[in-house]
């Protein structure tokens, strides 16, 4: 695998004339967030921040996308086409945990039978470009306790690393091959790789949050009816802030707008956090309370993901943590649950 | 990559009101497309989106077999948006099916063995499939004894009334069709379908019972069948959640780890103890 160097001040320039050529989303500072974006023509990209507040997902499965369109006839509404192919892009400044998540949504998106076009076509077109933790950007990070680490390459097509003036660049997959060309002609080495992995090892220790999401499954297994479960939900507002931030939640919803003769067919993300989530037309809702709810959260991510894909549904980011307006903590529920 | 939620065109062709209150009607779409018809292999216990562009889409059950070909036939009662707009239309209406959707009845292991089959109300619909798929010529020795017992509230909530009389004249099924209160007309049987079940009670030696029906009558009706010596391997139903994207994408329809669009309908009741009661 190729490895460059290039000094550290280079890099905005290097991804905004990235984005003269192909689609690039990036991270830029708006108002009081910084929020992956799409980079306009002569935009530069942040390359110092903590974390983005909205997880890149967006760029694969939007929260509001355009599935197909309809018009209608004299004989009933009929299928006007489909959407039109993916462009080419590249996604700047994801953090290794971000970058992870697209290998968990995969297993959900892309399985043997059941494909997702939509999510499958963008993934496909999209090369990743991630930035190493050189120090956790959280005392809410997790990762490491989720199957991950500041320098993780899962789901990363380029990774760069910061050291001292220079970025470390590695080119991990062929797709991240094709960028070479952005990034000089300094070659780095083993040197700076075996710097790069003490980097990621102090980085690791230097993790503030760690809790046994691996060793709750078979508690969860057995305690679906625990009375634990009514400790929990009483503050949550159920304003689904935790799963819409969460870069692994994929919960959608699909609903018909018309305009005239002619409509579209969208789907908007949705939350199994809101009461109407699964409520059937007769009234009857399996899961009345947020009780239930905050269940399902809580199950998906730790007990029915990994039945289903051997996969936590969490990366351990921190932003369902730092951004719930109640404070209700995933990581106190996690550590509450290996005591039951 | 072909997209799994763009709906096939279909023609409604056929429109039958089944009960007097004139809410459940049976539709029948015939594909416009050629093709599609010869990609559309299913067995009785799946489902299919209906879908109404402009006012979206619903799950609901294969109630044709498929040794019917030329067609699809959904029982649907008029509940929402989009089961209200397919109660407003008429033959001739161009719409979309998305699917087949599900597992299904579990055909194989239903081979050999003697079927019993209850319903209630108007979720007879797949277990009218499968009906017509065991007694269908080409099918009926693969299976044994059949025995159904089915009921509504009143004579006329009955659906497939024509198929009833059809199959009442068969000798190879034991049709037991009751009512839980009859009228003048009324010459059949009257009483709640657990207690018919007990009246009737099938051997429960090399037998399956497969049920669909209100939440009451199945709480009524598996003790019945316990009684008889069902074991839950052997006793088969099909649950109903909210759904959306039916191929276990949009995350709404789970009961524990499974996905009843994807990993359901169709469960036994062994399986469903296996998994959470949040349905
Ligand atoms: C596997 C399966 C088989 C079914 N078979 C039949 C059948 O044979 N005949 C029949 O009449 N009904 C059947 N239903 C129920 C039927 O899907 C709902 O009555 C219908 O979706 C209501 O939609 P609506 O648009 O009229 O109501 P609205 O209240 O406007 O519904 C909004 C949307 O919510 C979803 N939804 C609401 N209730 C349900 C529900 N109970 N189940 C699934 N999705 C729901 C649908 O996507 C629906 O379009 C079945 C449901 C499932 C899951
Ligand atoms: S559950 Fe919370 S910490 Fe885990 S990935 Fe989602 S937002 Fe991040
Ligand atoms: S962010 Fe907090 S308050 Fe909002 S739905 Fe999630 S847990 Fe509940
Ligand atoms: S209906 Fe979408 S996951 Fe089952």
């Amino acid at each position: 695998m190729e490895k460059r160097l290039i000094k550290k001040d280079t890099l905005a320039d290097i991804i905004a004339k990235m984005a003269g050529d192909v689609l690039v989303y990036a991270p830029v500072k708006e108002e009081d967030n910084v929020l992956f974006k799409v980079l306009e023509a002569g935009m530069k990209p942040l390359t110092r921040y903590a974390n983005t507040k909205n997880a890149p997902k967006n760029f694969f499965f939007p929260h509001t996308e355009q599935m197909m369109k309809f018009t209608r006839t004299e004989k009933g509404a009929v299928f006007a086409g489909g959407e039109g192919k993916s462009p080419e892009a590249v996604l700047f400044g994801a953090r290794p945990c971000d970058a992870r998540s697209f290998v968990l949504l995969d297993m959900l998106f892309d399985q043997d039978k059941y494909k997702d076009p939509f999510y499958i076509e963008k993934r496909a077109a999209t090369t990743i470009i991630a930035l190493n933790c050189v120090h956790p950007p959280y005392s809410t990070c997790f990762c490491t306790s989720v199957g991950g680490s500041p320098t993780s390459s899962d789901g990363v097509d380029v990774a760069l690393t910061e050291l001292g003036e220079d970025y470390l660049v590695e080119f991990l997959t062929s797709k991240g091959e094709k960028l070479l060309k952005y990034f000089g002609d300094v070659k780095a080495g083993d040197a700076e790789v075996n710097q790069r992995v003490q980097i990621g090892e102090q980085a690791a220790r230097e993790i503030k949050s760690h809790i046994p999401a691996a060793e709750i499954k078979p508690i969860l297994d057995v305690n679906f009816e625990h009375p634990y479960w009514a400790t929990i939900h009483q503050r949550c507002l159920a304003c689904g802030t935790c799963t819409f931030l969460c870069p692994t939640c994929h919960c959608f919803d699909i609903s018909d707008e018309t305009k005239g003769a002619d409509g579209v067919r969208i789907r908007n993300w949705d939350s199994c956090m809101f009461p109407l989530f699964t409520m059937e037309t007769s009234g009857h809702n399996p899961r009345p309370t947020q009780k239930e709810r905050w269940r399902q959260r809580v199950m998906h991510k730790f007990k029915y993901y990994v039945d289903n894909f051997g996969a936590i549904a969490c990366v351990g980011c921190g932003r369902c943590v730092m951004y719930c307006p109640v404070n209700i903590d995933i990581r106190k529920i996690v550590e509450d649950i290996s005591r039951l | 990559m072909q997209n799994p939620y763009v709906p096939i065109p279909v023609e409604v062709v056929k429109i039958t009101t089944e009960v007097d209150t004139k809410d459940i009607k049976t539709f029948r779409l015939a594909f416009v497309n050629k093709e599609d018809e010869a990609a559309f292999r299913y067995l009785p216990g799946q489902f299919a989106e209906l879908s109404l562009f402009g006012k979206g889409e619903s799950p609901v059950g294969i109630a044709s077999s498929p040794t019917q070909p030329g067609y699809l036939e959904f029982t649907v009662q008029k509940a929402g948006v989009v089961t209200s707009a397919l109660h407003d239309m008429e033959e001739g209406t161009l719409m979309g099916v998305r699917g087949p959707l599900g597992n299904s009845w579990p055909i194989e292991y239903l081979e050999g063995k003697n079927i019993v089959v209850v319903g209630g109300g108007f979720a007879f619909t797949t277990l009218r499939s499968l009906t017509n798929y065991m007694i269908h010529e080409d099918n009926r020795k693969r299976f044994g004894n059949i025995t159904i017992v089915y009921g509504a509230r009143t004579p006329g909530l009955l659906i497939y009334k024509d198929e009833l009389a059809e199959w009442g004249k068969r000798t190879d099924i034991n049709l037991n069709v009751t009512v839980d209160k009859g009228d003048a007309t009324w010459t059949g049987k009257e009483g709640f379908v657990p207690a018919v079940c007990k009246e009737v009670a099938p051997s429960s030696e090399n037998a399956v019972t497969v049920i669909c029906g209100p939440p009451v009558m199945i709480r009524f009706t598996l003790p019945v069948f316990f009684d008889l010596g069902f074991s839950k391997e052997n006793i088969i139903t099909s649950l109903e959640m909210r759904m959306k994207c039916g191929i276990g994408k949009c995350g709404r329809c789970n009961v524990g780890s499974k996905y009843v669009c994807k990993d359901g309908p169709v469960f036994t009741l062994a399986e469903l103890d296996e998994l959470t009661k949040e349905y």
